[in-house]
């Protein structure tokens, strides 16, 4: 048996719910640079600049945070990084 | 930058020799006798799951995702495969065709470099290019970059 939950307590559980994810894409010795460079462009709209600051990020730091939003987009973010053959895993934000 | 790939009108052409058309032919069969998971590493490298820790999210997402995904590199294959036989000497691409070219490169190098074992960064320097696979990988890579900077030279 559970006792009803008050409602600051359903209040935590909607701000979980709502709280953003991060998509990451992860170093891998095979793709090379101005693949990513491009696959992040492509999907992202981003500037060459910011592109190739991220692609440096997976490479030296092993990782960096291509994406912050919900949940559901996110997952869609890391399906299309996927289909380009990168490896991508969504975190909490 | 001067590569195998130009763009040329909106289209994307590729210059090769027979020799070159002859080692891509090959690059439809590698992804056809890509395996279950589990059973090859190849299969293994394009079956990511996204979720670190949590085995019910990732077969979720799978749920989800697989049918889409599979659906999309069989498209991709497709495409690669009716174009990579116009001629020894080269293709002309349409941008659609062109991107499902760069996904397909894509894949078969993480499927050969899988199935070679390489898993870090410098493997360039250790495995030998007379291995057929080895080699293979370094040409399409080349590719890869080619095509890579071909199509972002088009990006607004």
């Amino acid at each position: 048996m559970t006792a009803t939950p008050r409602h600051d307590e359903l209040e935590d559980i909607q701000v979980d719910l709502d709280r953003p994810w991060n998509v990451v894409v992860w170093n891998d010795p095979v793709n090379l640079m101005t693949y990513v460079v491009y696959v992040f462009r492509k999907l992202f709209g981003f500037s060459k600049e910011k592109a190739t600051r991220l692609m440096l990020q997976v490479h030296n730091d092993g990782r960096a945070i291509v994406a912050t939003g919900p949940r559901e987009k996110m997952e869609m973010d890391c399906f299309r990084l996927h289909n380009h053959g990168l490896w991508a895993t969504m975190e909490r934000a | 930058m001067k590569g195998p790939f130009r763009l040329v009108s909106g289209r994307i052409e590729l210059t090769m020799d027979p020799r070159e058309a002859e080692a891509l032919s090959v690059v439809p069969g590698l992804l056809e006798s890509v395996g279950e998971a589990g059973s090859d590493p190849g299969a293994d490298q394009l079956d990511q799951a996204p979720y670190p820790d949590d085995p019910e999210a990732n077969a979720e997402f799978r749920r989800l995702m697989a049918e889409e995904m599979a659906q999309s590199r069989a498209a991709d294959r497709s495409a690669f495969s009716l174009t990579v036989e116009q001629s020894p000497h080269g293709v002309t691409l349409s941008s659609g065709e062109a991107e499902a070219w760069l996904r397909v490169l894509a894949e078969a190098r993480l499927v050969l470099a899988a199935r070679l074992g390489i898993d870090k960064d410098g493997w360039e320097n250790t495995f030998p290019e007379d291995d057929p696979a080895v080699a293979l990988l370094h040409y399409l890579g080349w590719l890869q970059q080619s095509l890579a900077d071909t199509l972002e030279s088009s990006l607004p």
